[in-house]
C-alpha cells in the first residue's frame, strides 16, 4: 500500500490531529490548572517570605532559622554550624543527664493501685516549634502503626463475616473532615461524653481525658485517620505475598516464626514504611485536629501559621510555610521511592491462605484469638467510638432521646431566610462539587501519571512537584486563593484576574484531589507490560487511542479509586471552601457544620451525622458500581 | 512487498557519548526472506528490531522499507506487525478482539470483512473456534499463536518477531516455529526474527545476522555461518566448536598447507592466508574422528551425553575444552585426529 492510498480527508484530519494532540491538550489543561489554582495562590503567600520592604531578603529565613523558638538547640547548631565541637559537648552533657528510675505506685486518676512504672527521666530538651510537630507527627506515626499493623494481620490472615465491607470501611475515617473527627473525639472522649457515661455506669469517673491530656487525644486522633491508611497498604502487600516462598523457608529449615521474620517481613516492610511516611507527612501538616483539641498550647507549624495570619504577620507565616513545604516535598520524595519499591508486587500465584478467626469455641478462646478480640475492643473504642458517639450525640441532649436537632435543620430549611445556612443546599452542592471535583481531578490525575510512568526513573522529581498540594499547607493554600483569586490580581491594561465561587471551589478541591487519583494510577500503570501498548501502536494505534483502548481500560480499578478519593476529599474538604464560599451561596456540608458549631453544637453533630451518612452511602455506591478502590 | 534496510544505524542512550546500545549497522533485508537477528544478551538485536518498528528512534543512520525513509514515520503508520516475547495480549479483550485490534484502524486485505479476516487467521493458527476465550484462559502456545494472528491480520508489509518463543518450552517451540516457517513462507512475508538461541537461528532462517555488542559480525546463510564462521566470536556462539590458537612455523612440501604450532603440537592446516605469524582456527566436533590419522590429539573424557544418533563428548586436551560427536564412547581417554581442509582459520594476524 503506498502512503498516498492513505491520505486522511479533511475531516479524517482533524480528528487525528485531535487524536495526536489529544494527550498534550490535556496536560496543559492541568498544567494550567496547577498554576492558576496551585502554584499562583501558593506563590503569592511564598513571595512574602523572600521581601522585605520591597527588597528582596532571606533575613526571614535566618531570623527563624536561628530562633531557638521555632528550632529549639538547633537554632544554636543553625547559627553557627561550624561549632561542631560545642555542639557535641552539649549532646554529650545532655546524654550524661539522663536517669531511669523504677517506682512503684504510678498514679492512676481514680484508682488507688501500685502499678511497676519505669521512669525515664531526661532533662528538658528544647525542641522549638518544627521540633515539636516533628516529635508529635512522630507519635502520631507510631501510634498509626501500631495500631494499623494489628488490623492488617487480621484482615489479611483470618476469614469471618463481614471482612471485605470492613475492609472498605477502613478508608471512612481518611476522608472525614477534621472538624467532624475532633467533634467526634470530644462526643467520645469529652467530660460528658460516651466514655465516660459507659464509665459512669460501672461507677468510675468522670476523667477529664482531654483535658488532662491533650497531646495523647491529639495523637489517638491522628491514628484514627491513618492506623486505617497503614492497615490498607499493610493488608494489599501482605494479600501479595508468595505462600510457596514461606514454604519454600520452611522446607530449608525455618521455624514459622524465622520464616516470617527472614520471608514475610521484608516484603511488608516497603508497604509499612509507605503508610508511616505518609502518615508522617499528613500528621506533620497536621491543623483542624490539633486547632479543636489542642488549642494554642500544642502548636504545630501549621495551627502557628494559622496564628500569624490572624496576626497579620505574612512574612513569617510565609516563610515558615516555605520551610514547612520544603520538609514535607523531601518526605514526599523518599515515599515515592518506596512506593516504585513496590510497583513490582503484582497479584501473587498462590497467596497466603486464611484461617477461620472463629472456628470453634476452643480456639476462640486460645491466647492469640484472645489478643485479637482485645484489638478489637480498642479498634472499637478508637474508631468506631467517635463516629457511633456523634450519631448518638446527634439524637440526644442533656436528658435523654431527642429529634430537636434534626427539627432544628427541617425547620431552617422549610422557614429559613435565604441568608441562612439551610442543610439541603449544603447537601445538595457537597454532592454536586464533589461529582465535578471527580470530573476534573481523574483527567489531571490520570495525565499526571501517564506523563510521569513514561519518563521512568527521570519521572520521579516531576511526581514529586505534582504532589505538591499533599505537601503545601493547607491553610497558606486558603490564604493564596484568597489573595490571588478572591481579591484577584490586577493584570497590565486594567484587567482584573479573579476567579471565585463554584467554579473555584471544584478547581481547588480538584487540586487537592488529583495526587490521589496519580498515587491510585501510576502504581497500577507502571507494572502494565509495555509490550501491550506497543502492539497497539504497531497494529496501526495512535499513542492517545493507546492509552484510550489498551492502559486506561487496564487501569481501571485505580482510576475508580482514585475517583473515590476525589470524591470524597471534595465533600470533606474544609479550609479552602470556607474561604471561597464566603457568600450565601455554594456553602458545603463541613462549612455548614462550622456554621452550625458557631452558635449551637446539638444541629452542627446532627448536620455532621447527615454528612457521615451521605458520605458512607456514597461508598457504598462506589463500591457497588466500580468494585474495589485501594490506596 | 517489501525489502528492508537500515544504513549506518546508530544508538546511544543517555547524553553525550553515552551508552551505544547499537554502532553503526548496515543491513538489507530481502523481500520475502526470514532473516534472524542472534546473539547473546545486550548484543544489540532487540534495539535493532525496535528501531526497525519505530520504538526507538536511531542516534544516527537511517531505516528504510523499499527505498523509503521511515526513520521519522510514527509506528503506527509503518504497517508492521510485531510479536513480543511476552506477547503483549490485551487481557480485557478476547481472542477474537485481540486479533481484530488491528483492523480497527486499517482495513482488512482483499475485500473480506473483519469476522471473515480474523476467522481466517484463527484457522491459519490452528486455533479455530477460539475468538470467544479470553487470553488468559490459552496455554503459552495458544497464546503465542494468537499474537502472531493479531500482528499478521492487517497484512502487515514486514513482521518482526522479538524472541517469540523463548517462554515455551523445547518441544513446543519445535513445533511452533515449523508452523512460524510454514505460513511465513505461504505469505511471503519479509520477516526480521529476534533471537538468543543459536540453534533456532540456524534452523529457521533463509540468512542471519550474529550480532555482538552492538555491531553486526556477519550476514550469511545458515551454511555459510555455520562452516565459514568470519570471526573468532561467530565460530565460538554458533553451533559447538573447538578454537585453537597456533603460530605458524613453516610451509608444507606440496605448497598448499602450513604447519601451525599449538602449544609443542604440530598441526597441518590449509587455507592459511600467506604471511601470517599466528592464526585461530577452528573445528567442528563432526570433523573430529577415530578414523583420520592426521592431525591428532588425545583426548581426557569428562563427561559424555547419550543422545541417540550420537554421543556428545567432553573432555580436555592440553587444559583446552574439546567437543566431540561420536558415535559411540566409553573410554577415558581417546584419540582423534582431523583433515586439514576441515579446519576453518578465523583468525589471522
Amino acid at each position: 500500500m503506498s502512503p498516498l492510498d492513505r491520505l486522511p480527508s479533511d475531516r479524517g484530519r482533524a480528528s487525528e490531529w485531535l487524536e495526536h494532540h489529544a494527550l498534550v491538550a490535556v496536560t496543559l489543561g492541568t498544567a494550567v490548572v496547577l498554576v492558576v489554582m496551585l502554584y499562583l495562590p501558593a506563590g503569592v503567600v511564598f513571595s512574602e517570605a523572600f521581601v522585605d520592604d520591597g527588597l528582596p531578603t532571606l533575613g526571614h529565613f535566618t531570623d527563624v532559622l536561628t530562633d531557638p523558638f521555632y528550632f529549639g538547640i538547633l537554632a544554636d547548631v543553625f547559627a553557627e554550624p561550624l561549632a561542631i565541637g560545642t555542639h557535641l559537648g552539649s549532646l554529650a552533657a545532655w546524654v550524661g543527664a539522663v536517669s531511669i528510675s523504677l517506682s512503684v505506685g504510678y498514679p492512676i486518676p481514680g484508682l488507688d493501685v501500685p502499678v511497676p512504672w519505669i521512669g525515664i527521666d531526661t532533662p528538658g530538651v528544647r525542641k522549638g516549634l518544627f521540633g515539636f510537630t516533628a516529635y508529635q507527627a512522630a507519635l502520631s506515626t507510631i501510634a498509626s502503626v501500631a495500631l494499623g499493623l494489628p488490623a492488617a494481620y487480621v484482615l489479611a490472615n483470618y476469614e469471618f463475616y463481614g471482612r471485605q465491607t470492613l475492609r472498605s470501611l477502613t478508608i471512612l475515617p481518611f476522608v472525614l473532615p477534621g472538624i467532624m473527627v475532633a467533634v467526634g473525639f470530644y462526643a467520645m472522649f469529652g467530660r460528658t461524653g460516651t466514655l465516660n457515661s459507659l464509665l459512669g455506669a460501672v461507677g468510675l469517673g468522670p476523667f477529664a481525658f482531654i483535658e488532662a491530656n491533650p497531646l495523647a487525644i491529639v495523637i489517638l486522633a491522628h491514628a484514627f485517620y491513618n492506623a486505617p491508611l497503614v492497615a490498607r497498604l499493610t493488608v494489599t502487600a501482605w494479600e501479595a505475598v508468595d505462600a510457596r516462598t514461606v514454604e519454600t523457608a520452611r522446607s530449608l529449615g525455618a521455624s514459622e516464626r524465622r520464616a516470617f521474620r527472614d520471608v514475610v517481613v521484608p516484603q511488608l516492610a516497603p508497604a509499612v514504611l509507605t503508610g508511616a511516611l505518609l502518615t508522617f507527612i499528613f500528621t506533620f501538616m497536621t491543623f483542624p485536629i490539633v486547632l479543636a483539641l489542642g488549642g494554642l498550647q500544642l502548636a504545630t507549624v501549621e495551627v502557628w501559621i494559622y496564628d500569624r495570619i490572624q496576626q497579620l504577620d505574612y512574612a513569617e507565616a510565609a516563610t515558615l510555610a516555605v520551610l514547612e513545604t520544603i520538609l514535607s516535598l523531601g518526605l514526599t520524595y523518599a515515599y515515592l521511592r518506596y512506593e516504585s519499591a513496590q510497583t513490582g508486587f503484582a497479584r501473587a500465584p498462590s497467596p497466603p491462605s486464611k484461617e477461620r478467626l472463629i472456628p470453634d469455641l476452643r480456639t476462640a478462646l486460645s491466647l492469640r484469638r484472645l489478643a485479637i478480640f482485645g484489638y478489637g475492643l480498642v479498634a472499637l473504642l478508637l474508631f468506631v467510638g467517635p463516629m457511633a458517639s456523634l450519631v448518638v450525640g446527634s439524637f440526644t441532649d442533656g436528658s435523654g432521646f431527642t429529634l430537636r436537632n434534626y427539627a432544628f435543620l427541617l425547620e431552617r430549611q422549610l422557614e429559613g431566610a435565604s441568608f441562612q445556612t439551610q442543610p439541603w443546599p449544603a447537601v445538595r452542592n457537597s454532592l454536586l462539587f464533589g461529582v465535578a471535583t471527580l470530573l476534573v481531578a481523574v483527567p489531571m490525575g490520570v495525565v499526571i501519571s501517564v506523563v510521569t510512568v513514561r519518563a521512568g526513573r527521570r519521572g520521579r522529581i516531576v511526581d514529586t512537584l505534582a504532589m505538591l498540594p499533599l505537601a503545601v499547607s493547607g491553610v497558606v493554600f486558603g490564604i493564596g486563593l484568597l489573595q490571588g483569586l478572591v481579591f484577584g490580581i490586577s493584570l497590565p491594561g486594567g484587567w482584573r484576574f479573579q476567579v471565585t465561587g463554584a467554579v473555584a471551589i471544584v478547581v481547588a478541591h480538584a487540586v487537592a484531589a488529583y495526587p490521589f487519583v496519580t498515587r491510585n494510577v501510576s502504581p497500577l500503570l507502571g507494572s502494565l507490560d509495555p509490550a501491550m501498548v506497543e502492539s497497539a501502536r504497531a497494529l496501526g494505534a495512535s499513542r492517545t487511542r493507546a492509552m484510550l483502548d489498551i492502559e486506561l481500560p487496564l487501569v481501571a480499578n485505580g482510576i475508580v479509586a482514585g475517583a473515590a478519593f476525589a470524591f470524597a476529599i471534595s465533600v470533606g474538604e474544609f479550609s479552602s471552601t470556607v474561604i471561597l464560599a464566603s457568600g450565601s451561596e455554594s456553602y458545603t456540608m463541613p462549612v455548614a457544620v462550622e456554621r452550625y458549631l458557631g452558635r449551637r453544637s446539638g444541629p452542627a453533630i446532627a448536620m455532621g451525622t447527615l454528612l457521615l451518612i451521605v458520605t458512607a452511602a456514597s461508598f457504598v455506591v462506589i463500591d457497588r458500581v466500580g468494585g474495589r478502590y485501594e490506596l | 512487498m517489501t525489502e528492508l534496510r537500515l544504513e549506518g544505524v546508530s544508538k546511544r542512550y543517555g547524553s553525550g557519548e553515552g551508552t551505544a546500545a547499537l554502532r553503526d549497522v548496515d543491513l538489507t533485508v530481502r523481500d520475502g526472506e526470514l532473516f534472524t537477528l542472534v546473539g547473546p544478551s545486550g548484543c544489540g538485536k532487540t534495539t535493532t528490531l525496535r528501531t526497525i518498528a519505530g520504538f526507538e528512534e536511531p542516534t544516527a543512520g537511517t531505516v528504510s522499507f523499499d527505498g523509503e525513509p521511515m526513520t521519522a514515520v510514527p509506528p503506527e503508520e509503518r504497517d508492521v506487525g510485531v510479536v513480543f516475547q511476552s506477547y503483549g495480549l490485551f487481557p480485557h479483550m478476547t481472542v477474537a478482539e485481540n486479533v481484530g485490534y488491528g483492523l480497527r484502524f486499517r482495513d482488512p486485505p482483499n475485500g473480506t470483512s473483519v469476522d471473515e479476516r480474523i476467522a481466517e487467521l484463527l484457522e491459519l493458527v490452528d486455533l479455530e473456534g477460539m475468538g470467544d476465550r479470553d487470553p488468559d484462559q490459552l496455554s503459552g502456545g495458544q497464546q503465542q499463536r494468537v499474537a502472531l494472528a493479531r500482528a499478521l491480520a492487517p497484512a502487515p508489509d514486514l513482521l518482526l518477531l522479538d524472541e517469540p518463543m523463548s517462554a515455551l518450552d523445547a518441544r513446543l517451540r519445535e513445533s511452533l516455529r515449523r508452523q512460524l516457517t510454514r505460513i511465513q513462507s505461504t505469505l511471503g512475508l519479509t520477516t526480521v526474527y529476534v533471537t538468543h538461541d543459536q540453534d533456532e537461528a540456524l534452523a529457521i532462517s533463509d540468512r542471519l545476522a550474529v550480532m555482538n555488542d552492538g555491531q553486526i559480525e556477519q550476514v550469511a546463510t545458515p551454511r555459510e555461518l555455520y562452516h565459514e564462521p568470519a570471526t573468532r566470536f561467530v565460530a565460538e556462539f554458533v553451533g559447538d566448536n573447538n578454537v585453537f590458537d597456533g603460530t605458524v612455523r613453516t610451509r608444507v612440501e606440496d605448497g598448499a598447507r602450513y604447519r601451525v604450532d599449538v602449544d609443542g603440537t604440530t598441526f597441518e592446516l590449509a587455507g592459511v592466508p600467506a604471511g601470517v605469524d599466528r592464526v585461530s582456527f577452528c573445528v567442528r566436533p563432526a570433523a573430529l574422528s577415530r578414523t583420520v590419522e592426521r592431525n591428532e590429539i588425545s583426548v581426557a573424557v569428562e563427561t559424555s551425553e547419550f543422545r541417540g544418533e550420537s554421543v556428545h563428548v567432553y573432555g580436555r586436551w592440553q587444559e583446552r575444552p574439546i567437543v566431540l560427536r561420536l558415535e559411540d564412547a566409553s573410554e577415558d581417554e581417546l584419540t582423534v585426529g582431523f583433515e586439514p581442509e576441515d579446519a576453518h582459520i578465523v583468525d589471522a594476524w
